[in-house]
């Protein structure tokens, strides 16, 4: 083989030459050429914000369809999507606004929507029931990567007490909205699967009008803490090592920064832990599995949990985590509930530092820490 | 469509409860020192939760 014909691979833009020795070159077409000192030798890097890859968007796909298929199950294990969902759709109760247009990101089954349509109770009204939030929402649009989890509950009643459109995105990180399209962005339980939350929140802050909230609860921090301690000693002993199961997840430190940095104002950030006590550590992990909430760390352990390890893990999840006379084992769940605002004109704003005339202990009272 | 048969996790779950008392004394035994848990810390008393569940999982 010459040695034009070795290196054509490597150098792109060969040099016909008009040699008889090299008979392939002369029928071939005349290629713009290059000459090789413009190859680009240096390290290069692809331009924007490095990416940052935690969780494997396609397996979260697969679980979500998955875990919908079996209606029955991913309904009965909607225990704490629902909790949420209605917990976080409380929050709209403070703001005395109408929402024509509402987003609904990482809708899953599209439990705020449920939740919207549920009367709330009141004792001042005759009946003993309010109008429910969805009366002050003209359309709600929910988004979600999975179209089997998204439809689940499309012939259910509450479809019809609020105009919904469910559309599926291939990828919930890119949000394809123009600015200032929706007058409130909710999201319940599901950004928490994103790989670079600061991107989403900024194209949130993008599509929201101008002084429009964006009302979203997460699972934080200390979730589950439980079973990452438990699964981590298992696998210690069990293998002598350890391997992620557990999502890394953000601590309320730092959303206040995330949110900030997205450019929201007025920010309200506030936690609550809910504990659900469970048979044993296998239905904590089924129920996990059929809420479509399984790993989906990009660099886990593929396959399933040893059954080693799952034996370990339950001896010493009830060794450790366990309370004197209690049924069942503790499983943590800690929700971050976050509020902030578009920066929009008129928007009430804080004073100053220092501005302030009145002591706040002269109207609430409390004492001094002397005083005790 | 509600499938009567059981799943092997459930069957897994039913074994190992039969056994409290040996996962009882595995549990102490790793929880005992968790700071500093190696391979095998524990492998004598693993051993016997893991023939009890052998066991008792032939009987479900």
């Amino acid at each position: 083989m010459s040695l034009p014909r070795l290196l054509r691979p490597l150098v792109r833009s060969h040099i016909p030459t008009p040699t008889a020795s090299s008979p392939t070159t002369a029928h071939l077409p005349s290629v713009p050429t290059r000459s090789c000192i413009a190859r680009r030798t240096y390290a290069m890097q692809t331009p924007g914000n490095p990416v940052m890859e935690i969780f494997n968007r396609r397996v979260k796909h697969l679980q979500k369809d998955r875990a919908a298929q079996n209606v029955e199950e991913s309904r009965k294990t909607d225990y704490i999507k629902d909790e949420v969902a209605r917990r976080l759709c409380e929050r709209l109760l403070d703001i005395k606004r109408d929402f024509p247009q509402v987003l609904d990101l990482g809708a899953n089954s599209c439990n705020i929507a449920r939740a919207l349509t549920t009367p709330l109770p009141d004792e001042g009204s005759p009946t003993g029931q309010a109008e429910p939030l969805a009366s002050r929402i003209s359309h709600l649009t929910c988004i979600d990567t999975s179209s089997a989890l998204l439809n689940r509950d499309i012939d259910q009643p509450f479809n019809r007490a609020l105009p919904i459109t469910r559309q599926v995105v291939p990828d919930l990180e890119t949000l394809p909205y123009a600015e200032n399209s929706f007058d409130a962005v909710l999201s319940s339980l599901s950004i928490h699967w994103i790989n670079d939350l600061p991107s989403l929140l900024a194209q949130v802050n993008h599509i929201l009008k101008p002084d429009a909230p964006f009302i979203a609860a997460m699972f934080g921090g200390d979730t589950l803490f439980e079973l990452r301690t438990s699964l981590q000693l298992a696998d210690l002993e069990r293998r002598g090592g350890v391997s992620p199961h557990v999502s890394p997840l953000a601590d309320v430190r730092d959303v206040g920064g995330l949110l900030n940095k997205a450019g929201f104002k007025m920010l309200t950030i506030d936690v609550e832990d809910i504990v659900v006590e469970f048979p044993d550590t296998f239905s904590l992990m089924a129920d996990l599995q059929a809420m479509g909430e399984s790993n989906a760390i990009l660099h886990r352990e593929m396959g399933p949990l040893g059954r080693e390890v799952l034996l370990a893990n339950e001896a010493i999840y009830r060794e450790l985590h366990m309370e004197e006379g209690a049924r069942g084992i503790p499983a943590t769940f800690r929700l971050i509930y976050m509020i902030g605002w578009k920066e929009g004109a008129g928007q009430a704003q804080p004073l100053e530092r220092g501005s302030g005339q009145l002591n706040l202990k002269d109207i609430l009272g409390g004492g001094s820490f002397e005083q005790k | 469509m509600p499938s009567t048969r059981t799943r092997p996790i459930e069957r897994f779950a039913k074994a190992t409860a039969k056994c409290s008392a040996e996962a009882a004394a595995y549990g102490k035994c790793v929880v005992a020192d968790y700071n500093a848990v190696h391979k095998d810390m524990c492998a004598k008393e693993f051993m016997r939760l893991k023939d009890c569940f052998l066991a008792a999982s032939k009987k479900v």
